[in-house]
């Protein structure tokens, strides 16, 4: 198969960037999209035309979350419930042209061509995102049965990997669908309801803090999500915020906290 | 070079015990004096770090990636071995012991082993707390499943995606510690150099690390009393593997450069249910879960003619009937079955292809089939149980695995060897400690299934906790270590020469194509069995390979910059000398144990044959300067509670 | 007040908007039951009694200075959002999303404006004049506002006339207690002779009059339909805002979101065509 390639090029974060223009021949259709691009710069260093194009890649198998693109107007492409990874040219037609932009959002600024800077999200989840156990003294694994469906539904939501295509696909570059997916797996699980208020409301605030739009119901990034993480999740997520507006503080009184 | 094991007094199942409660420990005031460095966030790093942090030691974190959370033990998906005996069907600390020595065929250090067993309870404790989802069945409680090398149930598991969670659980309490500021993250962060410091007495200790800069190819400084390296194994030697494309031997190798021995390189894992190789441009391989052979059966036809005709395209699988079909490991071994440990499924698969059964289209590849299942329990309850891995299976294949059988093939998966060390993880370099699957501790010549995710959890939670501090409680008048010495500014000096001499080379040649090369070269000759011929040839042509490289490759940009094709070189740069270990260690060791099958050394049946009189150690090599033959040292194993036998999984 | 809500958590003030319209699509159920009068074969007596409960009662006062301030915070918060979200991705996508989306929602933001807009000339049509900021349409005061006490009191030979011609065109409602279909004319000169009367808006005949031209009619069609679309999105947007949408309940909130969002519009739309068509 032969393909336009139109990519997106980019220095580094200052740097205006522009869409540069390749042609790529003879990919089988067995070869994943990472591969084609491996293809690619494979040639651009061989004859020496430019340097090779940038791009987040590592695990390959849809599971680290790091690749993603954002391939002719979808993010990880056309094809439901993949990671850019696990697209593969048969997914396209002989002769197609191809735009790859990276991920576009003001929390990930891009580091050079289609690679961008995620930490915001691990940002979001040092706010909050975790029961705050530490090694040792707990009870053992099976002191507290959970029942299986709120388990199978925490795990639903455990599914995320990361890789940011609910904000890349967002007109508002929301992550509520990342933070709802953290906030309602642990909301399922006894051990997480503990902390359950104080996380929402921290992890929150730092989306807020950290540039990410608000929800508007759209449900782009349930339609990207290469996991399938569900809009119900979100809810969820709104549902916690409400409980814990509603919860108030409590002030331990002096004579208490001084011991 | 002295190997000290350091293994505590008294019977095995108390010797852990007795270390905690004789160890030396570091009171809460001098822990925030201390400063540790662990590089990589996989399991056993994310752990160690954020249990480290937690005890209030001030911790540096470094990965690669952009974030803790992508470290490829996200990709492990079968499970995670623990003794709990929930399913009441005779498991015990003892029993799994004993299946993790046999199935390591008795080249692992039995005090390790037994500590990991005696762990492994608590870390299923620690991983419920902290939230990871673990399936459970209609009471709530948690469920198990069977896994290779043992006749038990004790693999608890997350779907297929049990890595992923346990990792999520550990970077979520590494990212706790961030926030409470007692680790400090580095992200996009490759370490490059290993930091000697002499102390009073003159003897040189790991005190701090050079890193590079992923971003900008900018050189950095770290100093600390203890560096601690959970960077994972070296499996990409072979090019195409299950890791990820970033996994890597470099720091661990730049240990070894520095003086840290390396111990049984030869014992590569080969995992027996990958997706077969496709084609030239491939990258890497996928793994399919070890879970599978819980209820697939793996066949292949019983007639050369059938093979050949599935492999021309004329027959399909569903076309050979149930009576011309050979599942090969049920006929060999009956009492295992499907489930037999990974060398012994791996080798028996190429047995058959060699012998011109194998199917698809280039005759590499075997049949695991469902059919059986699908037929016992139901789509649906089959879905349950593999849908994402069925599903993951189709969307690189493009063929559906409910109806046709999934075609599997051997591909390179874990290193069992690794740097040396004690029973304190602690390298033949005071102050350096490893972790995980960058150790060599725990798998002897085989690693069984599930048991990754424990010895890495293990590490990280349970034994470095304590074992550093073991270390660090003398450390504590020592103080902040600068960074501006002269040790900093040859360690930093050193990785600039290499970096440059390797931009200056100015070749024609991607880092790419000798990857593949040196790739194509050790599956071909210090593969899944190897032979005197083989390793010689491999020798040379590796020596021939890395000459080539370092004449003609080419790398493109700058090396202050965003630069991948720069860390590629960097780490094939290292790869080459790592390969000339492994096909020395693979030469030396005459006789076939786990992972490592001379075919000189075999069963009149085709099984691997121990020889342990002679080979019953652990082979911990140093080094010598680049194209010098390593020294060996040996460790010998001393089996004091177990019973040496012949491993055998037919009856 | 602004800077407080600009500072407001995300997630609070979509919560806003969605409790806001929430109050919004009841009011316009009860908006739409109210015009369905309208309808009634009484030549408007209900609808004319259901105008002068609603322009007098002191608690209805209160009710529209609720409304109306919520559909002012609705508004507000809505374009809060949109302006900070609208930063949120400073460098655009060089290529058109293709992701499958709802379109409702993405919309809502301009069905939300069109329907600003659409409900100012509503307001000039009804609710300004009303609040007698605008002068037209048709007037009713009640007759025994006519009821001369006091014997030397002077009635214009105008004002005569136009309550003469009023019995004659049978303007006075079946039950007699009103004088309706006043032009503002009309309104003026009685307003003169009869100081206390109290004139309201007479809405009935307002409607009637406006939905038989085509024009308003297809103009009023078009308003509902932009009210559906905005609703459509709205219904199940605020559950979702509630966190009250759950893998069991999440299709019946769907269908009720639909069912609603047909009975209100077609609801209202009846209103014109009927009389346009019928009456």
């Amino acid at each position: 198969m032969n393909f336009t390639l139109h990519i997106w090029r980019q220095q580094n974060a200052t740097d205006k960037g522009r869409f540069e223009t390749y042609k790529v021949s003879d990919i089988s259709p067995d070869c994943s999209f990472l591969e084609m691009l491996d293809i690619l710069n494979e040639s651009l260093i061989n004859d020496n035309i430019a340097h090779p194009v940038c791009f987040d890649n590592d695990c390959r198998e849809g599971i680290c979350g790091m690749c993603g693109l954002y391939i002719n107007g979808r993010p990880h492409g056309n094809d439901d419930g993949v990671t850019t990874c696990q697209l593969h040219m048969r997914k396209f037609d002989d002769g197609d042209e191809i735009w790859i932009e990276p991920w576009r959002a003001k929390a990930f600024p891009v580091i050079r061509d289609l690679v961008v800077d995620r930490s915001a999200f691990d940002k979001i989840i040092q706010a909050g995102g975790y029961i705050s156990v530490t090694t040792g003294g707990v009870p053992d694994a099976n002191a507290i049965p959970v029942p299986k469906r709120f388990s199978d539904m925490a795990m639903d939501a455990a599914e995320c990997i990361g890789c940011g295509a609910c904000v890349a696909a967002c007109k508002n570059a929301s992550a509520m669908l990342f933070v709802g997916a953290k906030v309602a797996h642990l909301a399922m699980l006894p051990q997480g309801q503990v902390e359950a208020h104080e996380r929402v409301k921290k992890m929150v605030c730092r989306m807020d803090e950290l540039g990410f739009g608000s929800c508007t119901n759209t449900f782009a990034c349930e339609a990207e999500c290469p996991k399938q993480i569900k809009r119900q999740n979100i809810a969820r997520l709104n549902r916690e915020w409400i409980k814990q507006l509603f919860a108030g503080n409590h002030k331990p009184s002096s004579h208490l906290s001084n011991h | 070079m002295v190997l000290d094991s350091k293994i505590p007094e008294g019977p095995l199942s108390e010797k852990w015990t007795n270390y905690k409660t004789s160890q030396k420990l570091v009171n809460p005031a001098n822990k925030r004096k201390l400063d540790i460095i662990v590089v990589g966030t996989g399991l056993a790093g994310a752990s160690a770090a954020a249990s480290l942090g937690a005890l209030g030691f001030n911790v540096d974190i470094f990965c690669i990636q952009d974030s803790p959370r992508r470290a490829h033990s996200i990709a492990a998906q079968g499970g995670i071995n623990a003794a709990k005996n929930y399913q009441n069907d005779g498991d015990s600390i003892e029993r799994l012991f004993r299946d993790t020595i046999k199935g390591g065929d008795y080249r692992a250090r039995e005090a390790n082993v037994y500590r990991l067993a005696e762990v492994s309870g608590d870390i299923i404790d620690q991983c419920v707390a902290q939230g990871v989802p673990f399936a459970r069945d209609y009471s709530g409680l948690l469920d198990n499943r069977s896994f290779g090398g043992a006749q038990v149930s004790r693999t608890f598991y997350a779907r297929g995606q049990t890595g992923q969670q346990l990792l999520l659980g550990a970077y979520g309490v590494l990212s706790r510690e961030i926030e409470r500021g007692s680790v400090r993250l580095h992200n996009r962060c490759e370490m490059e150099e290993l930091v000697l410091v002499k102390d009073k007495e003159g003897k040189e200790r790991a005190r701090g690390i050079i890193v590079r800069n992923l971003v900008d190819g900018k050189l950095e400084r770290y100093s600390a009393h203890a560096v601690v390296l959970a960077t994972g194994g070296y499996g990409n030697v072979y090019f195409l593997s299950t890791n990820a494309m970033n996994s890597n031997g470099s720091a661990a190798w730049i240990c070894h450069r520095k003086g840290a021995a390396f111990a049984n390189p030869c014992y590569v894992q080969i995992h027996p249910t990958c997706i077969p190789v496709h084609g030239d441009y491939q990258s890497k391989l996928t793994l399919m879960s070890e879970s599978l052979r819980n209820d697939g059966r793996i066949w292949v036809p019983k007639k050369k003619e059938d093979a050949e005709a599935i492999r021309t395209g004329q027959k399909r699988a569903n076309d050979i009937p149930e009576e011309e079909r050979d599942y090969y490991l049920e006929r060999r071994y009956p009492a295992f079955g499907n489930l037999v440990p990974r060398d012994v499924a791996s080798r028996a698969a190429k047995e058959r292809c060699d012998a011109g059964y194998g199917v698809g289209s280039t005759g590499l590849a075997v049949y695991l089939d469902f059919s059986d299942a699908i037929r016992r329990l139901g789509k649906d309850i089959v879905e349950q149980k593999y849908g994402n891995l069925f599903q993951m299976y189709q969307k690189i294949t493009d063929e559906n695995p409910y109806e046709t059988p999934m075609m599997i093939y051997p591909a390179v998966h874990y290193t069992m060897g690794g740097l040396w060390v004690d029973y304190e993880l602690q390298t033949t370099i005071p102050g350096l400690f490893a972790a995980g699957e960058c150790n060599f501790s725990d798998h002897g010549a085989n690693r069984l299934g599930a048991s990754a995710l424990m010895q890495g959890l293990a590490d990280g939670y349970f034994v470095l906790p304590y074992t550093l501090q073991n270390y660090l409680a003398d450390q504590i008048t020592i103080g902040h270590i600068p960074t501006d010495t002269p040790e900093f500014d040859e360690a930093e000096q050193s990785v600039r020469q290499r970096e440059e001499r390797l931009m200056g080379i100015g070749g024609d040649k991607t880092v790419d194509s000798f990857h593949k090369r040196l790739g194509h070269i050790m599956w071909e000759q210090v593969g899944m069995s190897r032979n005197e011929a083989s390793l010689t040839k491999a020798s040379a042509m590796i020596d021939e390979l890395e000459d080539e490289f370092w004449k003609s490759v080419r790398i493109p940009g700058d090396i202050e910059s965003f630069n991948p094709e720069m860390e590629k070189a960097l780490r094939l740069a290292d790869y080459f000398e790592l390969a000339r270990l492994i096909t020395a260690d693979a030469l030396h060791r005459r006789e076939s144990c786990g992972g490592h099958f001379r075919t000189e050394s075999q069963t009149d049946d085709g099984e691997t044959l121990r020889d342990d009189e002679n080979f019953m150690y652990v082979a911990a090599w140093e080094y010598q300067g680049h194209g010098k033959p390593e020294t060996l040292h040996k460790e010998p194993l001393n089996y004091e509670h177990i019973k040496i036998a012949t491993r055998n999984y037919k009856q | 007040m602004n800077n407080k809500l600009i500072k407001l958590s995300s997630i609070t003030k979509k919560l806003l908007v969605a409790l806001f319209g929430t109050f919004l699509l009841v009011f316009l159920l009860f908006h739409m039951c109210a015009n369905l009068f309208i309808l009634a074969d009484d030549g408007g007596d209900a609808y004319s009694s259901f105008c002068h409960f609603m322009g007098t009662n002191a608690l209805v006062k209160v009710a529209e200075v609720v409304l109306l301030g919520t559909f002012l915070l609705h508004i507000c918060l809505s374009v809060i959002l949109w302006c900070q979200n609208r930063g949120n991705r400073p460098v655009r996508y060089q290529r058109p999303s293709r992701t499958k989306t709802a379109k409702g929602s993405k919309l809502a933001i301009i069905t939300g404006s069109l329907l600003l807009v659409c409900l100012l000339f509503h307001f000039y049509d009804f609710y300004f004049v009303k609040l007698n900021v605008v002068k037209g349409g048709n007037y009713m005061v009640k007759t025994e506002d006519f009821v001369i006490s006091d014997p030397s009191q002077e009635v214009s030979e105008e004002a005569q006339i136009i309550v003469m011609q009023a019995i004659q065109d049978q303007k006075i409602s079946k039950d007699g207690r009103w004088l309706r279909q006043l032009s503002h004319a009309d309104k003026e000169v009685l307003q003169e002779c009869f100081p206390d009367a109290a004139f309201e808006p007479d809405f009935y005949n307002t409607a009637r009059e406006k939905f038989s031209v085509w024009h308003i009619v297809l103009c009023y069609l078009v308003f509902f339909f932009v009210v559906g679309l905005h609703i459509r999105h709205g219904f199940e947007s605020a559950f979702q805002s509630f966190g009250l949408n759950h893998y069991k309940y999440s299709r019946l909130i769907e269908v009720l979101g639909i069912v609603y969002t047909w009975v209100v519009c077609l609801g209202f739309a009846m209103v014109p065509l009927c009389v346009f068509f019928f009456k």
